[in-house]
């Protein structure tokens, strides 16, 4: 702002932005084995993307407990008397452990192999790994002060991110080639899905007030232009894209390099935008 | 004035309940950054973090150039954005005269306070301290809770040299703060947030309060501060 300011610090640093991609890949894994009991050709892929995304949940978890700084205090996220339903964190918080338990129960019945009851908590645990992608959106939209988090596009961006993601982690385990077509589907929607938002993100900033101007110049000839634009856009989200279209694209090899790609687009998209709205408000 | 109030958490016009405010008049600071020594001696705040700060610009063109000063803390938001945005409840509003204030033994360090405030007025505390043994959780401004509550005003301007700051009741229409903002032209920062900020300003010009382009291409030496203040702060 002025010529002599002290220095502000980002509030929210890039572990955040690992954190939203591993929830993202743990959410999408869920759905994938739950819509095994629903669709036969994933039910080759059920307990190894439950594995998976129990995995990744644990990591998750443990990722976001170590960036508070007084982790033991994440206990006060669960105590009804300290609990602010206003926050979206608090709802995170919330929706994160119930999943926890969810996938603990889903884990125990599938291991019993009773259909029904596993079924069952397919549907519910689906619905909260749908969440997962949705509350990490809110967290950002809410600030009502930061370009390009101040949008209501954030949460479904974040999951078609997700659902991106975990598609392109699934293929890597996938066998069949129904499945295979059924995973190529997932990938080219998600990912022509978060192309048209970015279009629109991008728009939306460039005629922002100032600040969101001046973050459209951090994300694109700044400091952010070569993960924003040359990873997440170029490489992660379009050189899939073409990848897919392509007749090798249809095979797994390509599918698996598609894959690959998306996968480092997510993450560079993640980390920018979540860096992105912040980098302005340091000068204030 | 009561028709301006929208959400419940807000004081404005409340009978009974005081809502305190500060007015800063920028043509009265001389820059001489007592109020943030004054502030760090009442509250141990520790190196390189501040709960009032005083930045300046050179405006003008030579030989007609002066600087301006823009003291900053909490604005005590009416409707503030980090009291909604606090998981466990640690920012929350005194009802009997606004002030925003923190539970230290709540806050979990998740800093999505830091992230909702439109003006930087939260930081988060070093894990080492000198005399106070409050460590890694965020402070911020409390307009000098505990001085007020005993009917003094804040440190910070308790001690300023130009009267600049001046501090009162809002609800109280033959106080000075009330009086000024009645009668002068005032203006808050960024009022475009809907915060309601309870510090009002006298003289301040919205084109030099605001981040300009120049951000985009700083000076390099000033970057290398940067880091180094990172460095040791992260």
């Amino acid at each position: 702002m002025l010529e002599f300011n002290i220095f502000h610090l980002m509030p929210w640093s890039g572990a955040y932005a690992i954190y939203f991609f591993v929830i993202g890949i743990a959410a999408a894994m869920f759905f994938f084995s739950a819509l095994s009991w629903y669709r036969p050709e994933f039910q080759t892929i059920r307990t190894q993307s439950f594995n998976i995304s129990f995995i990744l949940l644990a990591a998750g978890g443990l990722l976001l407990i170590g960036d508070l700084t007084q982790p033991l205090r994440f206990l006060n996220i669960m105590n009804p008397a300290y609990l602010n339903f206003s926050s979206p964190l608090a709802w995170g918080g919330l929706n994160l452990i119930s999943f926890g338990i969810v996938s603990i129960l889903y884990f125990l019945v599938m291991r019993k192999n009773d259909e029904g009851n596993s079924r069952k908590l397919a549907v519910v645990g689906a619905l909260l790994a749908l969440g997962l992608p949705i509350y990490t959106g809110f967290d950002l939209t809410v600030h009502q002060n930061r370009p390009v988090w101040n949008t209501p596009l954030m949460p479904v961006l974040f999951v078609a991110l997700s659902l991106l993601s975990g598609a392109a982690v699934a293929t890597f385990i996938a066998k069949g080639e129904k499945l295979l077509v059924m995973l190529r589907r997932f990938m080219l929607w998600s990912a022509g899905a978060v192309a048209a938002m970015l279009v629109s993100l991008l728009g939306t900033t460039a005629y922002g007030g100032s600040g969101s101007e001046l973050t459209f110049m951090f994300m694109t000839s700044g400091s952010l232009g070569a993960i924003f634009v040359g990873l997440g856009i170029l490489a992660g989200t379009v050189a899939p894209i073409a990848v897919l279209l392509t007749n090798s694209g249809k095979q797994q090899g390509g599918m698996m390099l598609a894959g690959a790609l998306l996968l480092v687009g997510g993450m560079a998209l993640r980390y920018s935008i979540l860096i992105s709205g912040q980098i302005v408000q340091t000068y204030y | 004035m009561s028709e301006l109030r929208i959400s419940s958490i807000e004081t404005r016009g409340v009978p009974g309940k005081k809502r305190y405010a500060m007015v800063i008049d920028l043509r009265r600071c001389i820059g001489c950054d007592a109020c943030m020594v004054a502030c760090k001696a009442e509250f141990d705040v520790p190196l390189g973090v501040f709960r009032t700060w005083v930045p300046y610009k050179v405006i003008g063109k030579y030989p007609t150039v002066r600087k301006m000063f823009l003291p900053r803390l909490c604005n005590h938001c009416d409707d503030p954005p980090c009291v909604r945005s606090c998981p466990v409840g640690a920012t929350y509003k005194v009802d009997d005269g606004g002030f925003v204030l923190q539970h230290y033994d709540r806050c979990i360090g998740c800093k999505a306070c830091m992230a909702s405030c439109p003006y930087n007025a939260r930081f988060m505390l070093p894990k080492h301290r000198t005399y106070t043994d409050i460590t890694r959780v965020v402070d911020k401004c409390t307009f000098c809770h505990h001085r007020v509550t005993q009917g003094l005003v804040p440190a910070c301007v308790q001690t300023c040299i130009g009267r600049s700051r001046i501090f009162g009741d809002m609800n109280d229409p033959s106080s000075e703060v009330a009086y000024l903002v009645n009668t002068m032209p005032t203006q808050v920062l960024r009022p475009e947030e809907g915060t309601k900020p309870h510090v009002f300003y006298i003289g301040a010009d919205r084109n030099h309060t605001e981040i300009g382009r120049k951000i985009y291409d700083p000076q390099s030496a000033i970057e290398l501060e940067r880091d180094v203040y990172n460095r040791n702060h992260s």
